[in-house]
Protein backbone atom coordinates (compact mmCIF):
# COMPACT_ATOMS: atom_id res chain seq x y z
CA UNK A 1 0.00 0.00 0.00
CA UNK A 2 1.47 3.27 -0.81
CA UNK A 3 2.22 6.14 1.86
CA UNK A 4 -0.63 8.29 2.14
CA UNK A 5 -0.16 12.08 2.60
CA UNK A 6 -2.97 13.12 4.69
CA UNK A 7 -3.29 16.06 6.84
CA UNK A 8 -2.19 14.32 9.67
CA UNK A 9 0.35 12.18 8.08
CA UNK A 10 3.47 11.67 9.73
CA UNK A 11 2.21 13.10 13.33
CA UNK A 12 2.48 9.85 15.21
CA UNK A 13 4.97 11.25 17.25
CA UNK A 14 4.59 15.05 17.10
CA UNK A 15 1.33 15.04 17.91
CA UNK A 16 1.28 12.62 20.89
CA UNK A 17 0.98 13.91 24.30
CA UNK A 18 4.14 13.77 26.33
CA UNK A 19 4.66 11.06 29.09
CA UNK A 20 2.46 11.07 32.17
CA UNK A 21 0.87 14.29 31.05
CA UNK A 22 -2.17 12.45 28.83
CA UNK A 23 -6.11 13.17 29.45
CA UNK A 24 -7.77 16.40 30.61
CA UNK A 25 -5.58 19.65 29.64
CA UNK A 26 -4.63 22.27 32.80
CA UNK A 27 -7.31 24.87 32.66
CA UNK A 28 -4.69 27.68 32.34
CA UNK A 29 -4.70 27.46 28.77
CA UNK A 30 -8.64 28.35 28.70
CA UNK A 31 -8.14 31.40 30.85
CA UNK A 32 -5.00 33.21 29.26
CA UNK A 33 -6.15 36.16 26.92
CA UNK A 34 -4.38 37.30 23.58
CA UNK A 35 -4.62 40.34 21.98
CA UNK A 36 -4.13 41.07 18.00
CA UNK A 37 -0.27 42.00 17.75
CA UNK A 38 1.05 39.57 20.44
CA UNK A 39 3.18 36.81 19.31
CA UNK A 40 2.25 33.19 20.18
CA UNK A 41 4.30 30.16 19.73
CA UNK A 42 1.74 27.62 17.89
CA UNK A 43 1.80 23.95 20.07
CA UNK A 44 -0.03 21.63 18.84
CA UNK A 45 -2.46 19.60 21.53
CA UNK A 46 -3.04 16.17 20.42
CA UNK A 47 -6.04 16.01 22.68
CA UNK A 48 -8.31 18.58 21.34
CA UNK A 49 -9.29 17.67 18.07
CA UNK A 50 -10.86 20.52 16.84
CA UNK A 51 -9.17 23.78 15.31
CA UNK A 52 -5.42 21.99 14.84
CA UNK A 53 -3.33 23.61 12.72
CA UNK A 54 -1.30 21.60 10.08
CA UNK A 55 1.92 19.83 11.34
CA UNK A 56 3.86 22.68 9.46
CA UNK A 57 2.64 25.19 11.85
CA UNK A 58 4.14 22.99 14.86
CA UNK A 59 7.11 24.80 16.47
CA UNK A 60 5.98 28.13 14.20
CA UNK A 61 5.75 31.93 15.88
CA UNK A 62 3.39 34.14 14.64
CA UNK A 63 1.31 37.24 15.78
CA UNK A 64 -2.19 37.42 16.22
CA UNK A 65 -4.54 39.00 13.92
CA UNK A 66 -7.65 37.86 15.17
CA UNK A 67 -9.29 36.62 18.00
CA UNK A 68 -12.69 34.98 17.54
CA UNK A 69 -14.68 32.73 20.30
CA UNK A 70 -12.82 30.14 20.89
CA UNK A 71 -9.99 30.44 18.79
CA UNK A 72 -7.09 33.00 17.39
CA UNK A 73 -5.56 34.06 13.89
CA UNK A 74 -2.34 33.49 14.10
CA UNK A 75 -0.37 35.11 10.72
CA UNK A 76 3.33 32.92 10.36
CA UNK A 77 5.97 32.93 7.53
CA UNK A 78 5.97 30.09 5.73
CA UNK A 79 8.24 29.55 2.76
CA UNK A 80 7.17 28.63 -0.29
CA UNK A 81 9.47 27.94 -3.44
CA UNK A 82 12.09 31.05 -3.91
CA UNK A 83 9.35 33.30 -1.50
CA UNK A 84 8.37 33.96 2.28
CA UNK A 85 4.61 33.93 1.92
CA UNK A 86 3.02 35.56 5.20
CA UNK A 87 -0.14 33.06 6.08
CA UNK A 88 -2.55 33.63 8.11
CA UNK A 89 -4.24 30.65 10.02
CA UNK A 90 -7.07 30.20 13.15
CA UNK A 91 -5.71 28.07 15.59
CA UNK A 92 -8.00 26.53 18.65
CA UNK A 93 -6.46 28.35 22.03
CA UNK A 94 -5.39 25.23 23.32
CA UNK A 95 -2.81 24.43 20.20
CA UNK A 96 -1.48 28.50 21.36
CA UNK A 97 1.07 29.15 23.88
CA UNK A 98 1.95 33.31 24.26
CA UNK A 99 5.55 33.59 23.51
CA UNK A 100 8.69 34.57 25.45
CA UNK A 101 10.66 35.83 22.08
CA UNK A 102 10.03 39.55 22.76
CA UNK A 103 9.78 39.13 26.48
CA UNK A 104 13.61 40.10 26.82
CA UNK A 105 13.32 42.96 24.54
CA UNK A 106 10.04 44.59 26.69
CA UNK A 107 12.16 44.37 29.69
CA UNK A 108 14.99 45.68 28.22
CA UNK A 109 12.72 48.96 27.03
CA UNK A 110 11.46 49.19 31.14
CA UNK A 111 14.81 49.12 32.29
CA UNK A 112 16.04 51.87 29.54
CA UNK A 113 13.09 54.23 30.37
CA UNK A 114 13.54 53.96 33.71
CA UNK A 115 17.48 54.78 33.40
CA UNK A 116 17.12 57.29 30.89
CA UNK A 117 14.49 59.58 33.57
CA UNK A 118 17.14 58.64 35.97
CA UNK A 119 19.82 59.82 34.12
CA UNK A 120 17.31 63.20 32.77
CA UNK A 121 16.94 64.22 36.65
CA UNK A 122 20.51 64.00 37.26
CA UNK A 123 21.28 65.76 33.97
CA UNK A 124 23.74 63.32 32.60
CA UNK A 125 23.54 61.94 28.96
CA UNK A 126 24.04 58.01 28.73
CA UNK A 127 23.57 55.54 25.94
CA UNK A 128 21.32 52.79 26.50
CA UNK A 129 22.80 50.76 23.61
CA UNK A 130 24.19 46.95 24.10
CA UNK A 131 27.30 46.49 23.44
CA UNK A 132 28.67 43.24 21.87
CA UNK A 133 31.33 41.77 24.55
CA UNK A 134 34.45 42.56 23.26
CA UNK A 135 37.84 40.83 23.86
CA UNK A 136 38.68 39.41 26.97
CA UNK A 137 41.45 41.70 28.98
CA UNK A 138 45.46 41.30 29.21
CA UNK A 139 46.63 39.49 32.09
CA UNK A 140 49.57 38.76 33.96
CA UNK A 141 50.10 35.12 34.55
CA UNK A 142 50.27 34.38 38.31
CA UNK A 143 52.16 31.68 39.96
CA UNK A 144 53.92 29.93 36.78
CA UNK A 145 57.03 28.13 37.31
CA UNK A 146 59.03 27.48 34.83
CA UNK A 147 59.51 23.70 33.84
CA UNK A 148 62.13 22.61 30.54
CA UNK A 149 61.93 19.97 28.92
CA UNK A 150 64.69 18.29 26.75
CA UNK A 151 64.36 15.20 25.10
CA UNK A 152 66.86 12.22 26.37
CA UNK A 153 69.05 10.95 23.38
CA UNK A 154 67.86 7.65 22.62
CA UNK A 155 68.82 4.57 24.47
CA UNK A 156 68.41 0.77 23.06
CA UNK A 157 68.67 -1.15 26.12
CA UNK A 158 66.05 0.30 28.05
CA UNK A 159 64.16 0.31 25.15
CA UNK A 160 64.13 -3.44 24.05
CA UNK A 161 63.61 -4.62 27.61
CA UNK A 162 60.07 -4.71 27.34
CA UNK A 163 59.37 -7.03 24.63
CA UNK A 164 62.71 -7.92 22.75
CA UNK B 1 2.78 -17.36 53.47
CA UNK B 2 2.94 -18.18 50.20
CA UNK B 3 4.74 -16.34 47.24
CA UNK B 4 2.81 -13.69 45.49
CA UNK B 5 3.93 -11.76 43.07
CA UNK B 6 3.96 -8.13 43.77
CA UNK B 7 1.08 -6.38 41.71
CA UNK B 8 2.50 -2.53 42.23
CA UNK B 9 5.95 -3.07 40.78
CA UNK B 10 8.63 -0.35 41.00
CA UNK B 11 7.74 0.05 36.92
CA UNK B 12 4.12 0.56 37.95
CA UNK B 13 5.37 3.36 39.85
CA UNK B 14 7.05 5.04 37.31
CA UNK B 15 5.00 5.02 34.45
CA UNK B 16 1.61 6.33 36.97
CA UNK B 17 0.69 8.97 35.98
CA UNK B 18 -1.66 11.01 38.44
CA UNK B 19 -4.98 12.90 38.70
CA UNK B 20 -5.17 16.31 39.17
CA UNK B 21 -4.77 17.35 42.29
CA UNK B 22 -8.44 17.89 43.33
CA UNK B 23 -9.93 15.26 40.95
CA UNK B 24 -7.66 12.40 43.40
CA UNK B 25 -9.44 14.42 46.45
CA UNK B 26 -12.63 14.05 44.62
CA UNK B 27 -13.80 17.18 44.72
CA UNK B 28 -13.85 19.10 41.26
CA UNK B 29 -15.45 17.90 37.89
CA UNK B 30 -12.89 19.09 35.94
CA UNK B 31 -15.04 18.56 32.45
CA UNK B 32 -17.57 20.21 33.96
CA UNK B 33 -15.27 23.18 35.34
CA UNK B 34 -13.42 23.65 31.75
CA UNK B 35 -17.17 24.30 30.46
CA UNK B 36 -18.47 26.69 33.28
CA UNK B 37 -14.73 28.54 32.91
CA UNK B 38 -13.69 28.73 29.46
CA UNK B 39 -14.73 32.57 27.96
CA UNK B 40 -14.98 33.85 24.99
CA UNK B 41 -11.44 35.45 23.42
CA UNK B 42 -13.10 37.97 22.06
CA UNK B 43 -14.27 39.03 25.14
CA UNK B 44 -11.29 39.18 26.66
CA UNK B 45 -11.05 39.80 30.33
CA UNK B 46 -14.61 40.09 30.87
CA UNK B 47 -15.42 37.60 34.05
CA UNK B 48 -17.39 34.63 33.73
CA UNK B 49 -19.13 34.28 37.09
CA UNK B 50 -20.48 31.08 38.62
CA UNK B 51 -23.04 30.66 41.15
CA UNK B 52 -21.48 27.98 43.45
CA UNK B 53 -23.53 25.39 45.51
CA UNK B 54 -22.51 23.13 47.79
CA UNK B 55 -23.49 21.20 50.74
CA UNK B 56 -21.44 19.90 53.77
CA UNK B 57 -23.90 17.56 56.31
CA UNK B 58 -24.74 20.96 58.44
CA UNK B 59 -23.44 23.79 56.24
CA UNK B 60 -24.71 25.38 52.94
CA UNK B 61 -22.48 27.32 51.07
CA UNK B 62 -23.53 29.79 47.79
CA UNK B 63 -20.76 31.64 46.47
CA UNK B 64 -20.64 34.09 43.11
CA UNK B 65 -16.88 32.93 41.72
CA UNK B 66 -14.78 33.89 38.59
CA UNK B 67 -11.88 32.05 37.63
CA UNK B 68 -8.06 33.59 37.46
CA UNK B 69 -4.81 31.68 36.60
CA UNK B 70 -3.98 32.16 40.27
CA UNK B 71 -6.91 31.19 42.09
CA UNK B 72 -10.16 31.92 41.84
CA UNK B 73 -11.74 34.65 43.47
CA UNK B 74 -14.83 34.65 45.46
CA UNK B 75 -17.55 38.06 44.80
CA UNK B 76 -19.83 37.22 47.28
CA UNK B 77 -20.73 34.34 49.90
CA UNK B 78 -24.05 33.30 51.97
CA UNK B 79 -23.72 30.52 54.13
CA UNK B 80 -26.83 28.85 55.93
CA UNK B 81 -24.90 29.42 59.21
CA UNK B 82 -25.62 32.91 58.83
CA UNK B 83 -29.57 32.75 58.83
CA UNK B 84 -29.97 32.38 62.31
CA UNK B 85 -29.08 36.28 62.00
CA UNK B 86 -32.35 36.75 60.34
CA UNK B 87 -34.45 33.98 62.36
CA UNK B 88 -33.84 30.90 61.49
CA UNK B 89 -32.50 28.90 63.99
CA UNK B 90 -33.02 25.21 62.83
CA UNK B 91 -33.22 23.15 59.89
CA UNK B 92 -30.21 24.96 58.19
CA UNK B 93 -29.87 22.09 55.50
CA UNK B 94 -33.28 21.37 54.10
CA UNK B 95 -35.17 22.52 51.15
CA UNK B 96 -35.73 25.82 52.52
CA UNK B 97 -32.87 26.59 54.16
CA UNK B 98 -31.13 26.55 50.79
CA UNK B 99 -33.45 28.93 49.14
CA UNK B 100 -32.89 31.48 51.91
CA UNK B 101 -29.39 30.93 51.56
CA UNK B 102 -29.68 31.82 47.59
CA UNK B 103 -31.98 34.00 48.45
CA UNK B 104 -29.40 35.97 51.01
CA UNK B 105 -26.49 35.76 48.54
CA UNK B 106 -28.22 37.45 45.17
CA UNK B 107 -29.59 40.50 47.39
CA UNK B 108 -25.53 40.73 49.18
CA UNK B 109 -24.50 40.55 45.47
CA UNK B 110 -26.66 43.07 44.10
CA UNK B 111 -26.22 45.60 47.08
CA UNK B 112 -22.43 45.28 46.53
CA UNK B 113 -22.95 46.27 43.25
CA UNK B 114 -25.41 48.75 44.06
CA UNK B 115 -28.25 46.98 41.83
CA UNK B 116 -30.32 46.37 44.66
CA UNK B 117 -33.01 48.68 43.65
CA UNK B 118 -33.04 48.07 39.85
CA UNK B 119 -33.53 44.25 40.40
CA UNK B 120 -35.78 43.86 42.97
CA UNK B 121 -36.70 40.01 41.91
CA UNK B 122 -39.48 38.02 43.07
CA UNK B 123 -40.42 39.36 46.09
CA UNK B 124 -43.61 36.81 47.22
CA UNK B 125 -42.25 33.10 46.16
CA UNK B 126 -44.76 31.75 44.56
CA UNK B 127 -43.04 28.71 43.38
CA UNK B 128 -43.60 29.03 39.76
CA UNK B 129 -40.61 30.02 37.19
CA UNK B 130 -39.52 33.44 37.29
CA UNK B 131 -36.68 35.09 35.37
CA UNK B 132 -35.31 38.43 35.90
CA UNK B 133 -36.51 40.89 33.15
CA UNK B 134 -33.70 43.42 32.17
CA UNK B 135 -33.79 46.84 32.97
CA UNK B 136 -33.74 50.03 31.43
CA UNK B 137 -30.27 50.96 32.70
CA UNK B 138 -28.09 48.07 33.15
CA UNK B 139 -28.46 44.20 32.25
CA UNK B 140 -28.96 41.82 35.00
CA UNK B 141 -26.17 40.28 36.86
CA UNK B 142 -25.56 36.88 34.98
CA UNK B 143 -23.91 33.44 36.57
CA UNK B 144 -24.00 30.05 35.44
CA UNK B 145 -25.41 27.31 38.38
CA UNK B 146 -22.07 25.10 38.90
CA UNK B 147 -23.41 22.16 41.55
CA UNK B 148 -20.24 20.37 41.68
CA UNK B 149 -20.44 16.45 41.93
CA UNK B 150 -24.15 15.94 43.15
CA UNK B 151 -26.53 14.22 41.09
CA UNK B 152 -29.11 16.36 39.65
CA UNK B 153 -32.20 14.80 40.34
CA UNK B 154 -35.83 16.44 40.44
CA UNK B 155 -36.14 17.81 44.06
CA UNK B 156 -32.36 18.78 44.44
CA UNK B 157 -32.11 21.24 47.49
CA UNK B 158 -29.32 22.84 44.98
CA UNK B 159 -32.36 23.74 43.07
CA UNK B 160 -33.68 25.12 46.11
CA UNK B 161 -30.74 27.76 46.25
CA UNK B 162 -30.97 28.53 42.57
CA UNK B 163 -34.44 28.94 43.12
CA UNK B 164 -33.48 31.48 45.95
CA UNK B 165 -30.79 33.30 43.68
CA UNK B 166 -33.50 33.81 40.88
CA UNK B 167 -35.98 35.20 43.05
CA UNK B 168 -33.40 37.38 44.69
CA UNK B 169 -32.60 39.34 41.24
CA UNK B 170 -29.94 36.94 39.15
CA UNK B 171 -30.21 35.67 36.08
CA UNK B 172 -29.32 32.41 36.13
CA UNK B 173 -30.11 30.19 32.50
CA UNK B 174 -32.21 27.55 33.67
CA UNK B 175 -35.38 25.03 33.24
CA UNK B 176 -37.72 24.29 35.29
CA UNK B 177 -37.42 20.64 34.94
CA UNK B 178 -35.60 20.25 37.98
CA UNK B 179 -37.30 22.14 40.80
CA UNK B 180 -39.52 20.32 43.51
CA UNK B 181 -42.88 19.86 42.48
CA UNK B 182 -41.86 19.05 38.59
CA UNK B 183 -44.41 16.29 37.03
CA UNK B 184 -45.94 15.77 40.09
CA UNK B 185 -49.67 15.26 39.46
CA UNK B 186 -50.14 15.35 35.64
CA UNK B 187 -47.71 15.58 32.66
CA UNK B 188 -44.25 17.27 32.39
CA UNK B 189 -44.99 21.12 33.88
CA UNK B 190 -43.48 22.39 37.08
CA UNK B 191 -46.71 22.33 39.84
CA UNK B 192 -46.17 25.56 41.52
CA UNK B 193 -48.55 24.64 44.91
CA UNK B 194 -45.94 22.13 45.47
CA UNK B 195 -43.09 24.06 44.86
CA UNK B 196 -44.45 27.03 46.79
CA UNK B 197 -44.75 24.01 49.87
CA UNK B 198 -41.29 22.98 49.57
CA UNK B 199 -39.61 26.49 49.49
CA UNK B 200 -41.58 27.33 52.71
CA UNK B 201 -40.79 24.47 54.43
CA UNK B 202 -44.31 22.34 53.91
CA UNK B 203 -42.78 19.22 53.36
CA UNK B 204 -40.77 19.79 56.69
CA UNK B 205 -44.18 20.33 58.26
CA UNK B 206 -46.07 17.73 57.02
CA UNK B 207 -43.85 14.99 58.38
CA UNK B 208 -44.05 16.95 61.80
CA UNK B 209 -47.54 16.49 61.61
CA UNK B 210 -47.61 13.03 60.48
CA UNK B 211 -44.79 12.18 63.63
CA UNK B 212 -46.88 14.04 65.52
CA UNK B 213 -49.73 11.56 65.24
CA UNK B 214 -48.19 8.64 64.32
CA UNK B 215 -45.15 8.45 66.44
CA UNK B 216 -44.33 10.40 69.07
CA UNK B 217 -41.27 9.31 70.78
CA UNK B 218 -39.55 9.50 66.58
CA UNK B 219 -40.75 13.20 66.73
CA UNK B 220 -39.24 13.61 70.28
CA UNK B 221 -35.96 12.66 69.23
CA UNK B 222 -35.89 13.96 65.35
CA UNK B 223 -37.08 17.21 65.52
CA UNK B 224 -35.59 17.78 68.93
CA UNK B 225 -33.95 21.18 68.01
CA UNK B 226 -37.39 22.20 67.08
CA UNK B 227 -38.92 21.29 69.90
CA UNK B 228 -36.10 23.52 72.10
CA UNK B 229 -36.67 26.68 69.75
CA UNK B 230 -40.08 25.89 70.33
CA UNK B 231 -41.11 25.76 66.10
CA UNK B 232 -44.27 24.18 65.20
CA UNK B 233 -45.67 22.89 62.57
CA UNK B 234 -48.28 25.32 61.54
CA UNK B 235 -45.44 28.04 62.23
CA UNK B 236 -43.66 26.98 59.83
CA UNK B 237 -44.34 29.23 56.89
CA UNK B 238 -44.75 32.29 59.02
CA UNK B 239 -41.15 32.03 60.13
CA UNK B 240 -40.04 31.48 56.40
CA UNK B 241 -41.79 34.49 55.36
CA UNK B 242 -40.04 36.56 58.06
CA UNK B 243 -37.04 35.20 57.22
CA UNK B 244 -37.20 36.33 53.85
CA UNK B 245 -38.20 39.61 54.62
CA UNK B 246 -35.31 40.22 56.78
CA UNK B 247 -33.19 39.14 54.53
CA UNK B 248 -34.15 41.55 51.75
CA UNK B 249 -33.94 43.93 54.55
CA UNK B 250 -30.48 43.80 55.49
CA UNK B 251 -28.07 41.46 53.18
CA UNK B 252 -24.80 42.70 54.05
CA UNK B 253 -22.29 40.06 55.22
CA UNK B 254 -21.44 40.65 58.90
CA UNK B 255 -17.54 40.52 59.69
CA UNK B 256 -17.16 38.08 62.49
CA UNK B 257 -14.92 39.12 65.02
CA UNK B 258 -12.10 36.19 65.53
CA UNK B 259 -9.55 36.10 67.92
CA UNK B 260 -6.17 35.21 67.04
CA UNK B 261 -5.50 31.91 66.83
CA UNK B 262 -2.96 30.97 70.18
CA UNK B 263 -0.18 29.24 70.13
CA UNK B 264 -0.23 25.68 70.07
CA UNK B 265 3.14 23.30 71.45
CA UNK B 266 4.95 21.95 67.99
CA UNK B 267 4.35 18.28 68.24
CA UNK B 268 7.42 18.09 65.19
CA UNK B 269 10.32 19.90 63.84
CA UNK B 270 9.85 23.27 62.09
CA UNK B 271 10.88 23.58 58.42
CA UNK B 272 14.03 25.61 57.48
CA UNK B 273 13.71 28.23 55.50
CA UNK B 274 16.62 28.24 52.55
CA UNK B 275 18.24 31.04 54.15
CA UNK B 276 18.38 29.04 57.35
CA UNK B 277 19.35 25.62 55.38
CA UNK B 278 22.30 27.56 53.80
CA UNK B 279 23.58 29.31 57.07
CA UNK B 280 23.50 25.51 58.41
CA UNK B 281 25.43 24.41 55.86
CA UNK B 282 28.27 26.63 55.96
CA UNK B 283 28.45 26.44 59.67
CA UNK B 284 28.46 22.75 59.18
CA UNK B 285 31.12 22.77 56.80
CA UNK B 286 33.23 25.31 59.15
CA UNK B 287 33.23 23.13 61.40
CA UNK B 288 34.65 19.97 59.49
CA UNK B 289 36.92 22.32 57.46
CA UNK B 290 38.37 23.49 61.43
CA UNK B 291 38.19 19.67 63.33
CA UNK B 292 40.00 18.78 59.79
CA UNK B 293 42.74 21.57 59.86
CA UNK B 294 43.33 20.98 63.55
CA UNK B 295 43.79 17.32 62.08
CA UNK B 296 46.61 17.85 60.10
CA UNK B 297 48.02 19.82 62.50
CA UNK B 298 47.98 17.06 64.86
CA UNK B 299 49.08 14.87 61.97
CA UNK B 300 52.17 17.24 60.95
Amino acid sequence: MPAGHGVRSRTRDLFARPFRKKGYIALTTYLRTFKVGDYVDVKVNGAIHKGMPHKFYHGRTGRVWNVTKRAIGVEINKQVGNRIIRKRIHVRVEHVQPSRCTEEFRQRKLKNDQLKAEAKAKGEVISTKRQPKGPKPGFMVEGATLETVTPIPYDVVNDLKGGY
Amino acid sequence: MAFVKAQKTKAYFKRFQVKFKRRREGKTDYRARIRLINQDKNKYNTPKYRFVVRFTNKDITAQIISASIAGDLVLAAAYSHELPRYGLEVGLTNYAAAYCTGLLLARRVLKTLEMDEEYEGNVEATGEDYSVEPADTRRPFRALLDVGLIKTTTGNRVFGALKGALDGGLDIPHSEKRFAGFGKGDGKHLDAEVHRKYIFGGHVAGYMRTLMEDEPEKYQSHFSEYIKKGVEADGIEEMYKKVHAAIRADPTAKKSEKQPPKEHKRFNLKKLSYEERKAKLIERLNAFNSVADDDDEDDE
